[in-house]
C-alpha cells in the first residue's frame, strides 16, 4: 500500500525537521501522589500514589476509564485543589495555589460570557508584569495564532463551539505558562472540528514549547499529540502504563506505529482489569520508523 | 405610493408601536361610550373632555408638574436608600456565608410581614411626615434588591471562579471581573422589581399620609373634592410617569447585558 501524498502543510514541512529545542523550564514531577475524597461519609481513594515526571517542553497525553481521576489529577497540578498527599514540582518548586506559570484549558471553554473574545484574552494579562501598552499587541498576536483575527469583539455566545474553545486556547497561551493542562479540550467538538483543532493544537505546541499535559478519552488524539501516553487504570486512580510514542512532530494520522499503539492500548483499556497490585510498567516501542 | 417594505426596521417598529395601542384605544372608546350614556353613569364615568379640562386646568396651575416632581423624588429616594442598602447587603450575604448565616433568618422574618403592616409602628414612631414615607418606599425596594442581589451572587458558577483562579485574581478583581457581572443579570431584575415597589409604595403613602404635594395627595385630595375627573388626571399621569421608568429600566438592562443570548 502506498501512502498518500499528505495535503498537510506541516506534514510536508516537518519531514526534514530538526529535532525542537528543549526549553529551559516547565519540568514537572510527581511523587507518591495520593488523593481521596469522601463521599457518603466513605473515603473513597481517587489517585493512589501517582509517579509522573514531564519533561520541558515535553507533550504527554493522559487516557483511561472514566472514574481514573485523570481531570482531579489536573486539578491538583494547576493548584486548585490543595487537598493531598505527596507532592507536585514544577522546575524543582513545590506547588502552592495556582500560578501563572501553570495554565488549564478545559473541556467547556469557560470565556466569560459577559466579555468579548478580546476582552477575555486580555484578562488573562490583569496579573502579568506585562506593560499596559503592549497587552492589545500581545493579544491580538495570540488572537492571530488561533486562526480568531475579525471576531475580536465578538461574545462568546455569538462564536462556534470550535472557535470558542480556541479562543480558549488563546486565552491560556497568551501568558506563556511554563506548563500547560488540558482537560479534555476537544471533547465537546464534533469530530471534523476536533482533527482541525487538534492540527492546530500541536502547531501551537510546536511553536510555544510550553510543556503540556492533556487530558483525553480519545487514544488517537492521544497518541497523534503526545510524545507520551499515560495509560491509567480506576479504582483507584494509578499509572497502568506509559507508552512512549518515538515519532517526530507533526506527525501523519495514518502512521502505522500509531494505528498499531491504537490497538494495543484500546485492547488494554477494554481488557478486564488486571490486579491492582502489578506495577506500572514502562514499555519502549520500535525506534522512529521510518515512513514511506 | 411611498411604503416602506414589511421587513424594515422602521415598519417593524411602527407596527409593534401601533399593537401596543389597541387596547388603550379600545378601553378609551368603551369609557367614552359609558359617560356618554348619562344619569348614573356620568357619576361614576367622567367623560374623556371633563379630564382632558381637569388636566389642563392642573397644569395651568403648576400643580400636575409640582405633584409628579414630588412623586418621582420620593420614589428615586426611597429607591436609592432601600435599593442601596438590599444590593449591598443581598452581595454581602451572597459573599460571605457567615454573614448569610447570621442576618438572614431575621430578614426572612421580617419580609413576611406586609408593608401595610408595618404602618402603624412606623406611624407611632415617626409620625406621617416626609421621614416615615421614605421609610416605607425604602423598605418596599430594600428586600426585592436584597434577593435577588443575594441570589444572583450565590449561583455564580464555579466554573467562572475557578478560571479567576487560574488567572490570580485577587479579592476586588474576582469581585469586579466574576462576581458581579456574572449576576448582573439578577441584579437588574432585582432592580427593576424595587423601582415598581417603590413606586406603588410612593403613591400608596401619599395617599394614606396625605400632607404637602404629589400624585398620591392629588388623588387623595380628587376624593374629599368629589372631583372624578382630577383622581383620573392623577392616575393617568401616574401610570404613564410608571411605564416610561419602566421601559427606560427595560433599554439599561437590554444594554447591560447585551452579551446575553437573547431569546427573542
Amino acid at each position: 500500500m502506498t501512502a498518500p501524498i499528505s495535503a498537510d502543510p506541516f506534514l510536508l514541512a516537518g519531514r526534514a525537521a530538526a529535532p525542537l529545542p528543549t526549553p529551559a523550564h516547565g519540568a514537572l514531577s510527581i511523587h507518591g501522589l495520593s488523593k481521596a475524597f469522601t463521599i457518603g461519609g466513605q473515603e473513597r481513594r481517587i489517585l493512589d500514589t501517582i509517579d509522573l515526571s514531564v519533561r520541558p517542553g515535553e507533550f504527554v497525553s493522559i487516557v483511561g476509564a472514566s472514574g481514573c481521576g485523570k481531570s482531579t489529577l489536573l486539578r491538583l497540578i494547576v493548584g486548585l485543589d490543595a487537598d493531598y498527599s505527596g507532592e507536585i514540582r514544577l522546575d524543582g518548586e513545590r506547588i502552592s495555589g495556582t500560578s501563572l506559570n501553570r495554565g488549564i484549558i478545559f473541556q467547556d471553554h469557560r470565556l466569560f460570557p459577559w466579555m468579548t473574545m478580546e476582552q477575555n484574552i486580555e484578562l488573562a494579562l490583569l496579573n502579568t508584569d506585562t506593560p499596559k501598552a503592549r497587552r492589545k499587541q500581545i493579544v491580538a498576536d495570540h488572537i492571530a495564532l488561533v486562526n480568531l483575527t475579525g471576531f475580536e469583539q465578538a461574545y462568546p455566545h455569538q462564536l462556534s463551539g470550535g472557535m470558542a474553545q480556541r479562543a480558549a486556547i488563546a486565552r491560556a497561551l497568551v501568558t506563556e505558562p511554563r506548563l500547560l493542562l488540558l482537560d479534555e479540550p476537544l471533547g465537546a467538538l464534533d469530530a471534523l472540528t476536533r482533527v482541525h483543532v487538534q492540527n492546530e493544537l500541536q502547531r501551537l505546541w510546536m511553536k510555544q514549547r510550553s510543556s503540556m499535559v492533556m487530558v483525553t478519552h480519545d487514544v488517537e488524539e492521544a497518541l497523534y499529540l503526545g510524545d507520551r501516553v499515560i495509560v491509567m487504570a480506576a479504582n483507584p486512580g494509578r499509572i497502568r502504563r506509559i507508552v512512549e510514542v518515538d515519532l517526530p512532530h507533526p506527525r501523519d494520522r495514518r502512521s502505522p506505529l500509531l494505528h498499531r499503539l491504537k490497538d494495543e492500548i484500546l485492547s488494554e483499556l477494554t481488557a478486564a482489569p488486571e490486579d491492582s497490585e502489578a506495577p506500572a510498567n514502562l514499555v519502549r516501542l520500535p525506534q522512529r520508523e521510518e515512513r514511506a | 405610493m411611498n411604503t416602506l417594505p414589511p421587513q424594515h426596521p422602521l415598519h417593524r417598529r411602527s407596527v409593534r408601536l401601533a399593537t401596543g395601542l389597541i387596547a388603550p384605544a379600545l378601553a378609551l372608546i368603551w369609557w367614552q361610550s359609558q359617560a356618554a350614556q348619562g344619569g348614573a353613569h356620568a357619576a361614576a364615568f367622567a367623560s374623556l373632555g371633563s379630564v382632558g379640562g381637569a388636566a389642563r386646568e392642573l397644569m395651568a396651575h403648576g400643580s400636575l408638574l409640582s405633584d409628579s416632581l414630588a412623586t418621582l423624588r420620593r420614589t428615586f429616594t426611597g429607591l436609592g436608600i432601600g435599593a442601596g442598602l438590599g444590593l449591598t447587603l443581598g452581595i454581602a450575604t451572597g459573599t460571605w456565608r457567615g454573614l448569610d448565616r447570621l442576618v438572614s433568618p431575621l430578614l426572612d422574618a421580617l419580609r413576611q410581614v406586609p408593608m401595610i403592616g408595618w404602618l402603624p409602628l412606623i406611624g407611632l414612631w415617626l409620625g406621617t411626615g416626609d421621614a416615615s414615607q421614605l421609610l416605607v418606599i425604602a423598605m418596599s425596594a430594600f428586600f426585592p434588591s436584597l434577593l435577588n442581589a443575594h441570589a444572583g451572587i450565590a449561583q455564580v458558577e464555579r466554573r467562572y471562579l475557578d478560571v479567576a483562579g487560574v488567572l490570580r485574581f485577587s479579592t476586588l478583581q474576582r469581585f469586579r471581573h466574576v462576581l458581579l457581572p456574572a449576576a448582573m443579570p439578577l441584579i437588574l431584575t432585582g432592580l427593576t422589581q424595587a423601582l415598581a415597589f417603590a413606586w406603588i409604595a410612593a403613591i400608596g403613602t401619599e395617599i394614606l399620609t396625605g400632607g404637602g404635594s404629589g400624585l398620591g395627595v392629588t388623588m387623595q385630595m380628587g376624593e374629599t373634592q368629589q372631583r372624578l375627573d382630577i383622581i383620573l388626571v392623577a392616575i393617568t399621569i401616574t401610570a404613564a410617569l410608571g411605564f416610561a421608568i419602566n421601559q427606560a429600566l427595560l433599554r439599561l438592562r437590554a444594554r447591560l447585558l447585551r452579551w446575553q443570548t437573547t431569546a427573542r
